[in-house]
Parts: structure tokens; sequence; C-alpha cells
């Protein structure tokens, strides 16, 4: 007949017996079966907890204080244990170490060709003057090509551009010119656009390759004047360069403008100082300037092509290589690494 | 074209003399491009002008002589060794090389024994100087030399001097003599053009009266040759010496380039480079009958030239012709038979105009490039003829020492009144935006020799000289003014804003280069030429559009002999090249045309925009995890790339081993691309054929785009709507299969589709398993089909039935087994 203090007793020693139990685990799992095991429905606690009814009236409550007792003091545990296991378990990932100076995983980090880097940036600063890309056919008219520029059959010009010809009347363009051409035939003024593309001239050095990339440019407008020319210009440089680079204008000869001018530029190595920490600058040749491109006024020669009148509106244009841009902003020192597909060269950029 | 400098101030009156590269400066500034000085005198130092004044045998070799000289009046001699057999009689003028003088080859000279007698320096023969060919002897200056003693030989050889290299541009014919651009020069920096005398009259004592020109040169030009020749001047020189030219006369021709002949040809070269007008000398002794006749060729007439070949000749060409035939090519090149030789003696001198025009397309044909063509096609002054003849005449008489036939005959149907061009010069300030005023204007166009009148305040009358040519039109004028005035003169200024237009042009290539960029790969360019074996590395059949490339009719090599129908030759040649560099894992692509022969009215082809990926070796990795490039990056990368362009629906047709996609793809690992339904591009691995003949050792993946099929040009960035974010959770259900090899997974795809069960959110598949395990010609497919409902959670009940159902139908129809 169990009476008070043996119930008591035994719920004493299950107490210790469940501390005892509790003591080397170290999961959740086994941690919750352990504290099932006392106090489910069917645990040993409950168990003892049927002899409640059978002890008089009086002598209850003080089990049932002792019971309650033990009950939360093996929740406590249980809350203490559970509590201790996610701590350490916080501690053990706060402990880990991975060496993150190894490499980064390779991801994305893919290649625009400097050449299409260059001509992309080249076509957003002329878009913020206004102008849109133009495009025309690498295989071009002799027509397009030369007579509408001014540049008839046996003029002594055509010895300025050794021509690739595909028949008597076709070639590969030797200019983006021709898109000046085929923009005013499509389209009234006013007129501004930039021409990017490839042209071809039978040359071959290191300076000079057979195909290259040109950027041309062409505004047709009333009052347009010469020094808006090189104003634009003048933009252009400073902006792709992010430098205050001088621009200047020599006299020179091509058919299709009058007035024409060779474009220079500040050298953008020394700054135009022509000398450099570590010597004379070869770039410019000590000169201080650098030739970028050809410009000029539309000739009116060239309006009458292509149905424009001279009288009302003027116009301008200019050309310039981007190889070359690419070559004074990034120290390309040769024009064939452009175009050899070379990973080494493509993945520096 | 290259100008000696003293020879340009000789025709030039300057207010100030400039140094050379003042000179060079202005000249570049004002568009004649100064390309390079040389010192003409540069190539050696330390050698001066003596006088010998006593010469006497060496005692020890017999060749040898001991010679004194002085450099200075009264200055005490030096003994110096010689070993030339002409050394001159006391009086006469030497060049001394002294001690610490160098020569040309870089030899320093200093005292020296020779035979036992010390020689300081030596007396100098031409080749040591580098200032001729003859070496025969020591240079002994001419009687009339009147360079002083101990001066540098440079002096005494017309070597204190420089050359500039000018670049003249192709519209200016009238510099292309040392005239022309001493008339530029006065312009720009002040001062009056001196044209020689003599070229204005030839020196009064050569002429002789017995003699008239006009009796011994008949010249007439056909009436329809009239516009090919408009002027024609002939000057008869007798006895004539032939004769090596003087030494400064020579200098100045190897100056500028010419080889010395003799003093006949040289004279004509000479007036040539000094004047810009070409000359030719016919031995007058073979101009039959004294008559020359200015005419066309005509059909199948044929000449031999001096250089001694037979040319076919056809109407376009001028001929100079004698009562008897051709004997020059007008402008060109003068006939064999004609020639002037060391026994000639009684010259035929023509100064001719020709048009410029007609000469240039001669000289085409023929592929004669003379120095008399280059000026002719790029137009002489018709007003020089006259000039350039009377200045021949005198220096021929002068050197050869004949008398010069009195008069000149002057054939010139038609003179040319010089042009006459208005200007305005409001319109000269609209076009440059240099605050020009008349009195700017006249004084530049009076400076390069126009007449100037002014009608109003703002218009003036030009008349400009008959030199230029190139000033035709207002434009041509109002670019002169600004060249004078300077265009560092134009300010720079901004066309006022203007709003650009919806752009049309085609940004379908930079979106698709941006695209793969961002995918991880390195962006090729390569060139549009290629070989013809190229093409033929496709293996593509005959009949294949892409197998009949465009060629070019003058390709630099036979390397870049055709254009490219295809970007994935120049790709493989790329991974080769990357390969034999020593980078085996390759990830690359192009962007750019190809170009295919098109039945077009105006000749051109089509040239449509293609993408192009090619793959080798292994992906980029984390350390050694390495993983190979397959046919799945291919596509993947061609999914992404047609993304970036289009909305539509990307499908993969495979290709099979019976009908092979492209015949350069491996016939079981390739596919068409298409986008809703439409044939876009391939993909595959290159055929093994087709990379080892570009020398790949490992697979190759592809995929090639054309991108004028993939949407429109100019419609921008694919626009796409919003579409709902679900709300209700989805369920997903795999399922797993054992199939036929055969059946691909596009298949089952088409299976699932067609049961059309709207709650199928999503397909994937998860595994596609072969082995050894599985029945024989089997495989195991592990597919995962996610269900959702956008209105409500879905049940259990409701999930199971509509995947069972798409089970059913995939196991009967394909057939397939569960497993």
């Amino acid at each position: 007949m169990s009476t008070a203090a043996s119930i008591i007793a035994e719920l004493e020693r299950l107490s210790g017996e469940f501390a005892a139990l509790i003591a080397p685990l170290a999961d959740e799992q086994a941690i919750r079966a352990a504290q099932a095991q006392f106090l489910g429905k069917k645990g040993q606690v409950s168990t003892v907890m049927k002899e409640l009814g059978r002890l008089p009236p009086a002598e209850r409550p003080v089990v049932g204080e002792a019971v309650n007792r033990i009950k939360g003091a093996i929740e406590h545990t249980v809350a203490a244990k559970l509590a201790d296991l996610v701590a350490r378990a916080r501690a053990a990932d706060l402990a880990r170490v991975v060496d993150v100076t190894l490499p980064g995983r390779p991801h994305g980090g893919g290649h625009l060709h400097l050449l299409t880097q260059v001509r992309l940036e080249a076509i957003d600063i002329f878009a913020e003057l206004g102008f849109a890309v133009a495009e025309g056919p690498q295989v071009e008219t002799d027509w397009h090509t030369f007579e509408a520029l001014a540049i008839p059959k046996d003029h002594p010009a055509r010895d300025m551009q050794d021509t690739f010809y595909v028949t008597d009347d076709v070639v590969l363009r030797t200019h983006t010119s021709p898109v000046q051409i085929r923009t005013m035939q499509a389209q009234r003024p006013p007129i501004r656009i930039v021409a990017p593309g490839v042209v071809y001239r039978r040359d071959d050095d290191p300076t000079h390759s057979p195909m290259f990339t040109q950027i041309e440019g062409l505004a047709v407008d009333v009052d347009l004047k010469f020094s808006d020319l090189k104003g634009v210009l003048l933009h252009f440089v400073r902006r792709f360069f992010r430098r205050d680079l001088d621009v200047r204008f020599r006299p020179s000869y091509f058919p299709f403008v009058e007035p024409g001018a060779e474009v220079d530029m500040q050298c953008s190595f020394c700054g135009g100082s022509g000398a450099l920490p570590t010597g004379p600058c070869r770039v410019c040749k000590t000169t201080g300037w650098v030739e970028i491109g050809g410009s000029g006024m539309v000739d009116p020669d060239v309006f009458a092509h292509v149905g424009v009148d001279s009288e009302r509106y003027t116009g301008f244009a200019f050309g310039m290589g981007l190889e070359r841009m690419a070559m004074l902003r990034h120290g390309v020192n040769d024009i064939k690494f452009y175009y050899e597909g070379d990973l080494r060269f493509l993945q520096m950029f | 074209m290259k100008i000696v400098w003293s020879w340009l101030l000789e025709l030039c009156d300057l207010d100030r003399m400039p140094s050379v590269d003042d000179g060079a400066r202005a000249l570049t500034g004002a568009g004649l491009e100064i390309e390079g000085v040389t010192d003409l005198g540069a190539g050696f130092s330390g050698v001066v002008v003596a006088e010998v004044v006593g010469k006497r045998p060496h005692p020890a070799a017999d060749k040898l002589s001991l010679v004194d000289v002085i450099v200075e009046k009264g200055g005490a001699a030096t003994q110096v060794v010689c070993g030339a057999p002409n050394v001159p009689a006391p009086g006469r003028r030497v060049l001394w090389a002294r001690p610490g003088a160098t020569l040309p080859g870089g030899l320093t000279l200093s005292v020296k024994p020779v035979k036992g007698i010390d020689s300081p320096g030596m007396l100098c023969s031409e080749p040591e100087l580098g200032v001729g060919d003859d070496a025969s002897g020591i240079i002994v200056l001419d009687e009339h030399d009147r360079t002083p003693l101990g001066a540098p030989a440079q002096q005494a050889l017309g070597l204190a001097d420089h050359v500039l290299e000018v670049n003249a541009p192709a519209n200016r014919g009238d510099v292309l003599g040392h005239l022309g651009l001493a008339r530029e020069l006065c312009a720009l920096l002040g001062g009056r053009v001196v044209v020689p005398p003599d070229a204005l009259e030839p020196d009064a004592e050569l002429v002789a009266s017995d003699l008239d020109a006009a009796a011994l040169a008949a010249v007439a030009i056909a009436p329809d040759t009239r516009a090919g020749c408009p002027r024609y001047v002939a000057r008869v020189i007798d006895g004539v010496t032939v004769a090596p030219s003087p030494r400064k006369l020579a200098a100045r021709l190897r100056a500028v380039g010419v080889r010395p002949i003799n003093n006949l040809v040289d004279v004509t070269n000479y007036v040539m480079f000094e004047l810009g007008q070409p000359l030719h000398a016919f031995d007058h002794a073979h101009v039959a009958g004294a008559r020359i006749e200015v005419r066309m060729a005509r059909p199948g007439e044929r000449m031999t030239t001096l250089d001694g070949v037979d040319r076919a000749l056809e109407p376009g060409d001028l001929l100079i012709c004698d009562g008897a035939r051709p004997v020059a090519l007008g402008g060109v090149m003068g006939g064999l038979d004609s020639e002037v030789t060391a026994a000639t003696t009684r010259v035929l001198l023509e100064a001719a105009a020709f048009d410029a025009r007609t000469i240039r397309r001669t000289a085409r044909r023929l592929g004669l490039h003379s120095e008399a063509s280059h000026r002719f096609e790029r137009g002489v002054d018709p007003a020089l003829p006259p000039l350039a003849a009377a200045r021949a005449a005198t220096l021929l008489a002068r050197l050869g020492g004949g008398r010069i036939a009195r008069g000149a005959v002057d054939v010139h149907p038609a003179p040319r009144a010089p042009a006459q061009v208005p200007l305005r010069v409001a319109r000269a300030r609209a076009v440059t935006g240099v605050d020009l005023d008349a009195a700017a204007c006249e004084d530049a166009l009076t400076r390069l020799g126009c007449a100037v009148a002014a009608t109003d305040g703002d218009a003036l009358h030009v008349t400009v000289p008959t030199a230029r040519a190139d000033l035709a039109r207002e434009i041509d004028l109002i670019e002169e003014i600004l060249r004078l005035v300077g265009y560092d003169k134009v300010p720079a200024t901004l066309p006022p804003l203007r709003a650009a237009p919806v752009s049309t042009a085609d940004d379908r290539p930079d979106r698709a280069r941006r695209a793969l960029a961002a995918a991880g790969l390195a962006e090729a360019i390569t060139f549009a030429f290629q070989a013809r074996e190229r093409g033929a590395a496709l293996r593509l059949p005959a009949g294949d559009r892409r197998a009949d490339p465009v060629a070019l009719k003058n390709p630099m090599s036979a390397d870049q002999a055709v254009l490219r129908t295809s970007l994935v030759p120049n790709l493989l040649a790329a991974v080769a090249r990357n390969r034999n560099f020593g980078v085996p894992d390759v990830a690359l692509f192009e962007v750019g045309s190809v170009f295919w022969r098109a039945d077009r009215a105006d000749g051109l082809c089509d040239e449509p925009v293609h993408a192009c990926v090619a793959l080798a070796g292994a992906r980029p990795a984390w350390l050694g995890e390495a993983r190979a490039w397959d046919v799945f990056d291919a596509r993947g990368l061609a999914e992404t790339l047609l993304g970036a362009l289009s909305t539509g629906a990307v499908r993969v047709v495979a290709g099979a081993p019976a009908a092979p996609v492209e015949p350069y793809l491996h016939p079981g690992v390739s596919a068409r691309i298409q986008l809703d339904g439409v044939d876009v591009g391939v993909l595959g691995e290159v055929h093994p054929e087709t990379r080892e003949a570009f020398g790949v050792e490992v697979p190759v993946f592809v995929a090639e785009i054309d991108l004028s099929k993939v949407g429109a040009a100019g419609a921008g960035a694919p626009v796409r709507q919003m579409r709902a974010i679900p709300r209700h959770p989805g369920a997903a259900r795999d399922v797993s299969l054992l199939l036929d090899l055969a059946i691909p997974a596009a298949r089952v795809r088409d299976v699932i589709d067609a049961a059309a069960q709207p709650l199928v959110e999503a397909v994937r598949v998860l595994e596609d398993y072969r082995g050894d395990n599985l029945p024989a010609g089997h495989k195991s497919m592990l597919w995962s089909i996610a269900y959702r409902a956008p209105d409500r959670t879905l049940t259990d009940a409701e999930v199971e039935s509509a995947h069972e159902a798409i089970v059913a139908r995939l196991c009967a129809e394909l057939p397939a087994q569960r497993r």
C-alpha cells in the first residue's frame, strides 16, 4: 500500500533517474523522448500519479505539490538542456573557419571586344548631342563609295585609298562615308547620324589592317558651321578620354568635304607635353598632338548627288578610326591583336 | 614630293627669312603637310674646302702622292697622303677630311701612317662622301667655284641644305614644283614669288638669230584633240653637247630623288621640279619632217615606249606624232625611237598642257606612273609651258654649249580665261563660324594671287589665277580664306539642340553581344574575308549558297580571297590559334555579317548578321573541378541569346544521321534551332573532319544564329508584360519512366503537353539515365511536373488525378513503363 511518503520518495527517485538519463543526451529528439518517457501520458511520473487517487484526501495536496514540483523540475531541465544544445550548435557553427582566400568560383564575367566597348561608348557620347546610329552595307556600290562623294573613277583621290573590288562597280567600302549618301537619300534634313562599321583597304602593317573600324558622323541642318564640327569633336574627345584635351584642325583635302580638316587631339599619353616621365613621348613623336581623323563641311557636289539644297542647308561630316581611339586610350601597340581572337588579349578588357 | 629648301628660297622674296623649321611649320599649318625634314649634309662632318699648294710623289709608293693643302690664304700648308690619280695642280680646290672628321658609314679620321709617312686625314672622292658614284679619283672643285677656303664641304657640294618631304593634297597639282610651294610660302609668310628671269625670256646671249624655231618645228593639234591638249609649246636648241651635269644641279636632282643622267635629261627634270611643268626632249634628228602632230590614238595603233615595251593603244590615248609615226604617249612616256641620246646635237623641247583625266586614264590603263603623268593627272597650269620651255632652253644651251633657236612655237587655240568666282562674305562667316570681314577675305585671296574686286560690302568678285584650277566655286574660296586666316582661328561651338529621332538602326547585334558577354563568353572580331579552302572545310555540297562565296578581284593574299559565308570557320581558326597559344579552354563568340551572293540589280550581296558561339575544352572551373563544355552549353547559350532578342518560343529539332542538320556538324549531336516554328540557326558538335581541317583535336561545340530572322530590326528590346505571381501553393509529382533509347526528351515533353492538363504549371526533366542494369535498348528518365491552380489550394486528390492521367498517356503513347 502506497503512502504519501512512499509516493513522494518514488517521485524523488524518478527525478534523480531522469537527471541521470538526460545528462549525456545531445540531440533534441532523444531529450524529447526521455521527457515523454517520464512525463507523457504513459510515462513513469504518470504511472506514479495513478496512485494518488488511492491516498486519503488529506494527504493528496502534499503529494500533488510534490508532483508539480518534480514535473516542473523535469520541464526546466529539458528546456535548459535544449537551450544549451542550441547554444552549442550556434557556437559550433560560429567556430567554423573557411579559407576564403581560396579563389572565387568563376561566374559570368564575359568580355565585349575592346572595339565593341569603344564603339558603344562613342555611340553614347554622340547620342548626347542628338546623333542617331545609321548603317549601310559593307559590300557597297562604287557609286555610293566614291562617285556620290565627289570621287569619280579617274580622280587622283582614288589613289588615297587602295580599294578591294568585287566587280568593277562593287567594292568593299573603304570608309563609312557611303552611309552619309544612303542616309541623305532616305531622309530629309535635319540629319544627325553616326555610322560605325568595318571598312576595308588594301593595307597591312603594324598600324594598318585590311579590315578596320570607323565611326562616321554626319549632320545636315540649317546654319551648321565648321566651328560646330570642332565643338562636337572636342566634346567627343573630352568625354571619351575623360580629360580636358584640346582639338585642333589642320587643312586637308577630302573630295567630299570643303573646307576639309585633319583632326588632331592633344596626345592622351603625354597630355600634350610631348614628354613622359620616362622620356620622349613616342606616341605623338614628341609633338604633343596625334591625328584622329578627317572631317569637314559637306561639299556642295555631294549635296547635289543626293538632292539637298546646298544654299539652304549646310552640313558637316567626320570620320575616325576606332582602333586608333582604343590604341590611344588602352595602349594597344599592334592593330593585329584586334582581329586574332586571342583570348589572352580579349580577356584583358 | 621632295622640296629642296635653298631651291625654294631662290624662288621667294620673303619679308623675313624663316628657318627651315618655321617654313615647314607654316606649310603644314596650311595643309601642305611636311612629313619630314632631312639635313642633306648630315652624312659627314669635318670635311672642308682646301686648296692644293704643292704635290710630289710618295717616296715609297708609285701610286701615292704627297699633297700640300691650305685652308686659308697664306696659312701653313699641311701634307696629306693621297692615292688618287687625279690630284690637281696647285691652285685648284679639293675636299679634305681632317682628323676628327666623320664619313658616311661611321668612319672617323685620324693621323695615320701611309707607307711610312703620316697622313692627317685624307682627300675625298664622291663615294667616300656618299655624293656620287665617281670612284676614279678625288673630288676636284670647278675652277669657278666660289666656296671660301676652309668652308664645310657641304657648301661646295650643294649639301648645306635641307629636303622637305611634302604630302601634297590630290587636288593641288599647282604645288608639285618648287614654284608652287614658293607661292604658298610667300602667301603664308609675306613675300613675293621670284620667277627665274630666263623663264620669262631666254638669255639673249644664247639665242641664235639665224635659227627660227617655227621653221624647225611645225606643230599642229588635231581639232578633236584640243580638249586633251589645250596648249603645246616647242623650242629648238641646236649644237648641244651631251655631258654630265654640274655638281650642284646633279645634287639637287639627287636630293629630290632623281638620278642624274646627263645635262640634256637632267635639265628637263630640273625644270619640272622647279616649275612643276613636265617637259619632254626629242632628238630633233629623229622627228620626221620636223613636224609634231598631237592627236588621239587610232584603233589598233601600237607604239614602243622608251622603256622598250611595245604597247597597244586605244582611242582615248593622246599621242605626240612626228611626220611619220607616234613619238610619245603624251604626258605619260616618250617613245623609244625619238629619245635623246649621247649623240644628240639638236633638241626639240616639248612643254605642253594636257587634260588631267585623259592622262590619268592612259596612265592607269597601262600602269605607267611617271613624274610627268603624276603632275598632269593633278592639273598643270596652262600658263606654264612657255615659261618652262624658255627656262629649260636657257639651261640646256648654257650647260650643253648650244644655241637657242629664235622664238617658240606656241599652239594654244583657245586660251582659257582665268575663272571668275563670286564670294559672299556673309556666307563665308556662316559656313566657317569665324568672324570674317571683307578686308580679311580680300587680304587672304590677294596673297594667293587672286584679283579681288568688291561689288558691295558683302559680295566680292574674285579672279583666280590659272594655276589654281581647284578654286572654281565659292566654297573653294571660303576654304582658302580660312586656310590663310588659320584653322586655329576656328572656335569650338555646338550645334543647337535637336532630339534624335526614334532609332531605326538594327540593335539586335549589340543586344546579342551583350547577352553573350554577360553569359561569360569573350567576343572575337575576325576578318570578314578568308581563304577559299576555309569554306571547303565546312564540307558544304555544291549548290549550297555558302559554297559559292563572294570573291575579291584583288585580294591581298590567298588567305583573304573570299568573303565569309558563315562565322564558323573563322571561330574554329580562333579556337585552333588559342590552343596553339597554350589556351586550351576556349569560349568565344562573334557577331558579324556574313556575305551571300544575291541576285540584285545593284550588284550587292545579302549581308545578314549572324551570332556564333564556339566552345572547346573545359568550362571555367573552381579549383580543379573542371567540366568539359558540351552541346547543352551551346543550347543554353543559344536560348540565352534568343531570350535577349525575342519573347518567342524556342524549340530545338534534333538532326539524325540519316538527315544531318549541317554537313559541318556531327550528325548525331546537332539540331536546328526554331523560334516560333521558324528555323533561325543550328547548334551541335562540330564534325570531326571539319575541326581537324582547322587543326583542333578536341570536340568543339557551336551554335550559329541568323539574327536577321530573330524579331525585327530597330524593334528594340522585347517588351514583356507582367503575369500574376501565384498566391496559392502548388504541388509537384515525379514520375520515373523506363523507355526506349530512341525516344527523345522532346517527345516525352510533347506527350505531357498533349495531355493538356490545365493544372500543369511547369515540367522538368531531372534525370536521363542509361546503364547496364536496365533492359537493353532502354533508358530511365525522371520527370517532375509541378501543378498549381491560380485561385485555390489544390487537394491531393486533384493533383493525383491530373498526374495519373498524364502518366497513363505517357505509358500508352510513348510507350513507357513506370518504374
